[in-house]
C-alpha cells in the first residue's frame, strides 16, 4: 500500500530527518505540538501541526500510544513514524498500528519485543551460533544469584537492564565487594527508566571498540547490510562521535559480522532499517550485544558512504516494496564522522545546560551535513534529551574526514548555551583518536581535559572580562561630564553605551 | 609667556584571577597601548551583523560571550570554554591579598548538586564520618543515577534534602565539617 501521509511521533532533529524524506517523496506529514516545546523547529517545517498542548494528560506526550493513534485515526494519517527513543521499540505501539490499520514505519511488533528484551535475543543468538559473551541465561533474580554468577564467569562482570539501551540501567562491577550495591541501583535504574526491574549478568569485556552493523531488510525475506559504524567514543555508554567504516575492521571482518548480522536480523524476519552491536576485543574477536530496531541518531554516517536515503528505505520497505538492491550492489565510499551537539557542559561533567539558543549559525558546504532540530531563539527545555544538532562529515579518507570535521567544528556558532563542541574538537585533535587507535575507554584514559583550549584563550577571556568590567566603570564616569567631553570618548566605551541603551 | 605642563596620561590597569588562581594584568583595555602581563599585545573587539561577538587576535577569530556578570565577578564563554575570573583594580587586589593572610579558614563544606535533578537515595546520615571521594547519595538526572560523592573528609553535619526532593543545580545538599 502506498503512503500518502506519515504522522511523526517524534521531535527535535529526526522529526526534521523523517520530515525532509517525506517531503521529498510526496508524502504529507504530520506533526505533533507539545505544551513542553511549542515553538520547535519541526513544528515549522512539517505540513500540519497535532496540536497535543492544549489538554496535558499524565502520560508524556511520545509515548501517548492511545492519543498518537487517536490522532492518526481522527486526521485519516496512513502511517506512523516512530524516529528514535520514545515508542521506536515499544511491541505494544507497533501493535496497535496494526490493529488500527494504520502502517507503523519499522519492524513487526515480533521482531521488536524478541529482540528488545535483550535474555531472548541472547538465546536466539546462540541458536544461531553469534558469537556471545558468557553470562546469565536469563534475568538474574537477587544479589546473591549475582554474586555466585559473577565468582563463576569472574570479575569483572556488567549488569543490564533487561529492557534496556542508551547506558541506562548498567553497571560494571569489579570485585565481590561491589555486587550486592550494584544490583540494587541497576534494578532500581532499570525499574525507573523501562518499567521493569529485571536486570541480566555477563562478562564485561575490558577496553572494547562498539561496532555495529546497520541492515536493512525488507517484508519479502530480502535482508542486507549496510556496513558498520565505528561507535566506541562513548561518555557513560552515551555515543558522542560515530563513524563508518571502522577503522578496525578488513574486508574478511567486515564481511563475517555483517553476515552475523544479517543471520540474527532473519532469525526473527525481520523488516525495516536495524542496527546489530557487537563489541570487538583487542584480538579481533566479536561478539553479539543487541539488536536496536529502530533508526539510529548515528543512521547519516552509513547514509554518507552508502549513498543510501535510509527513512526512503523505511518507508518503501513498509509499503511492501521490495529492496531494491543486493548485497553486491552495496558500495560503500569514503569516510564519514559524526559529531553530536549536545546541549551540555562538558567542564561540569556534561551536566545538561538548559536554556535558550540566542543564536546559531553552523556550517553549510560540499560534505558537509547538518542534521539539526533547533533554531534561533530555540528553548532547550529539561524534559527530552539534550541533542541539538549533529555534524556529520563525509570524505575520501578518514584522515581528511578528520581534518574537515574540525575544520566544521570550529564554524559552528552558537551563542546563549554550552555545546559539546569543545569536547568533539579535543577528540578530533587526539594523536590516538587520529591513529583510529582507541576503544570505549578512550575519554577516561586517553583525554586529559574533557574540551579543546588554546593556549591564549584563558588571556583572551580575561581581556574580555577586564574590557566589560572596565567600560562600565567608564560609562559611569563620563556620563556625569558628558558635555564637556563629549569628544573625548573611547569609541569601546561609546560601543559600549550605546549598545546599553 | 607661560609654560604649559603636558599632562601624561595614566594608566588604567586591573587585575583578572581566574577561579585557579592565574593572573591576568591587563592595562588600557579601550586604547592601543594594550598591555596584557606586560607584553603589548593587539586584539580587536567586534559584533557581526548575526548578533555574535568577535575576538580577532593574531589573525584569529574567536567567539566570544559573557555569561555571568555579577559585581566584578565575570564568566566569559570563548570559544564554547568557560572561564570566570574576578576583576579588580590594583589598589584592591593588594588590599584583598593582604586581608586574605587574616582570614579565618572555614571549617564548613558544602555539597551541591552537581546538576538538576531528583534524589534518589541519601547514603550517609547525619555524624557519618566520610573520606574524600566516598559516595554519599544518589542523584537522578536525565534517567541517569549518578553517584555524587564528598570531596572533602570530615563529618556530616546537616541534610538539606530527603529522596525524592528535586534539586536545583549548585543547591546546597549537605554540609561536612572537616
Amino acid at each position: 500500500m502506498k503512503i500518502t501521509s506519515i504522522l511523526i511521533a517524534n521531535r527535535g532533529e529526526i522529526a526534521v530527518r523523517i520530515n525532509e524524506t517525506a517531503k521529498k517523496m510526496g508524502i504529507k506529514t504530520y506533526g505533533i505540538k507539545t505544551s513542553k516545546e511549542p515553538n520547535a523547529l519541526y513544528l515549522r517545517l512539517v505540513d500540519d501541526v497535532i496540536d497535543f498542548s492544549e489538554s496535558a494528560e499524565e502520560i508524556p506526550e511520545f509515548l501517548d500510544i492511545e492519543r498518537i493513534i487517536e490522532a492518526a485515526k481522527t486526521f485519516k494519517i496512513d502511517s506512523i513514524h516512530p524516529g528514535y527513543g520514545f515508542l521506536a521499540e515499544n511491541p505494544y505501539f507497533a501493535r496497535r498500528c496494526q490493529e488500527e490499520k494504520i502502517i507503523f514505519i519499522g519492524p513487526s511488533d515480533t521482531a521488536i519485543y524478541k529482540m528488545g528484551n535483550k535474555t531472548i535475543a541472547k538465546q536466539i543468538a546462540m541458536r544461531h551460533n553469534i558469537p556471545l559473551l558468557q553470562g546469565s541465561q536469563g534475568n538474574v533474580r537477587n544479589e546473591k544469584e549475582a554474586a555466585d554468577m559473577a565468582e563463576k564467569i569472574g570479575y569483572p562482570v556488567i549488569l543490564k537492564a533487561a529492557s534496556g539501551g542508551g547506558g541506562r540501567g548498567m553497571r560494571i562491577v569489579e570485585n565481590a565487594t561491589q555486587i550486592e550495591k550494584m544490583f540494587k541501583m541497576a534494578t532500581g535504574e532499570a525499574e525507573k527508566a523501562f518499567n521493569d526491574p529485571s536486570v541480566f549478568l555477563e562478562k564485561y569485556v575490558r577496553n572494547p571498540r562498539h561496532i555495529e552493523f546497520q541492515i536493512v531488510g525488507d517484508q519479502h525475506g530480502n535482508c542486507i547490510h549496510l556496513g558498520e559504524r565505528e561507535c566506541s567514543i562513548q561518555r557513560k555508554h552515551q555515543k558522542l562521535i560515530e563513524e563508518s567504516p571502522s577503522a578496525a575492521l578488513d574486508e574478511k571482518l567486515r564481511a563475517e559480522m555483517g553476515d552475523c548480522a544479517v543471520r540474527i536480523a532473519k532469525a526473527v524476519d525481520y523488516y525495516s532499517a536495524g542496527t546489530v552491536e557487537f563489541l570487538l576485543d583487542d584480538d579481533r574477536n566479536f561478539f553479539f550485544m543487541e539488536m536496536n530496531t529502530r533508526i539510529q541518531v548515528e543512521h547519516p554516517v552509513t547514509e554518507m558512504v552508502s549513498g543510501l536515503d535510509l527513512i526512503e528505505l523505511q518507508i518503501r520497505i513498509a509499503e511492501g516494496q521490495k529492496l531494491p538492491l543486493a548485497q553486491e550492489d552495496v558500495k560503500l565510499n569514503g569516510w564519514a564522522i559524526e559529531c553530536r551537539i549536545n546541549a551540555e557542559d562538558v567542564q561540569a561533567g556534561f551536566s545538561p545546560n538548559l536554556g535558550i539558543i540566542e543564536k546559531i549559525s553552523l556550517p553549510r558546504g560540499k560534505n558537509i551535513r547538518i542534521d539539526s532540530g533547533v533554531s534561533d531563539y530555540s528553548v532547550v527545555t529539561p524534559y527530552f534529551d539534550s541533542m541539538l544538532a549533529k555534524l556529520i562529515i563525509h570524505a575520501e579518507t578518514r584522515e581528511k574526514a578528520v581534518a574537515a570535521t574540525i575544520a566544521a567544528l570550529k564554524k559552528c556558532m552558537i551563542k546563549g548555551i554550552k555545546t559539546t563542541i569543545p569536547f568533539c574538537l579535543k577528540v578530533m585533535n587526539n594523536t590516538k583518536f587520529r591513529k583510529a587507535d582507541f576503544n570505549t575507554s578512550f575519554i577516561e584514559k586517553e583525554l586529559d581535559t574533557l574540551f579543546h583550549q588554546e593556549p591564549e584563550d584563558e588571556m583572551l577571556a580575561a581581556y574580555v572580562a577586564a574590557f566589560d568590567f572596565a567600560a562600565d566603570l567608564e560609562t559611569d564616569r563620563i556620563t556625569i561630564v558628558d558635555f564637556e567631553r563629549g569628544k573625548n570618548i573611547s569609541p569601546w566605551v561609546l560601543n559600549k553605551r550605546l549598545k546599553s541603551l | 609667556m607661560k609654560l604649559i605642563p603636558k599632562k601624561k596620561k595614566k594608566e588604567t590597569q586591573y587585575i583578572a584571577v581566574s577561579t585557579h588562581g592565574k593572573k591576568y594584568r591587563i592595562v588600557n583595555p579601550f586604547s592601543e597601548e594594550l598591555k596584557i602581563n606586560g607584553r603589548k599585545e593587539e586584539v580587536k573587539i567586534f559584533e557581526d551583523n548575526d548578533g555574535f561577538t568577535y575576538l580577532e587576535y593574531k589573525n584569529k577569530k574567536y567567539l566570544a560571550e559573557i555569561t555571568e556578570k555579577n559585581q566584578n565577578k565575570f564568566t566569559v564563554l570563548l570559544n564554547g570554554v568557560s572561564y570566570s575570573f574576578t576583576i579588580e583594580s590594583p589598589i584592591s587586589y593588594r588590599r584583598r591579598k593582604y586581608l586574605e593572610k587574616y582570614k579565618q579558614v572555614s571549617k564548613t563544606e558544602t555539597i551541591n548538586a552537581p546538576m538538576p535533578g531528583k534524589i534518589i537515595e541519601m547514603l550517609v546520615d547525619v555524624n557519618a564520618i566520610v573520606k574524600e571521594g566516598d559516595a554519599i547519595l544518589i542523584l537522578e538526572a536525565m534517567k541517569m543515577q549518578n553517584e555524587i560523592s564528598t570531596h572533602v573528609s570530615g563529618k556530616v553535619i546537616k541534610i538539606n534534602v530527603r529522596p525524592g526532593d528535586n534539586v536545583t543545580k549548585d543547591q546546597v545538599m549537605l554540609e561536612i565539617e572537616r
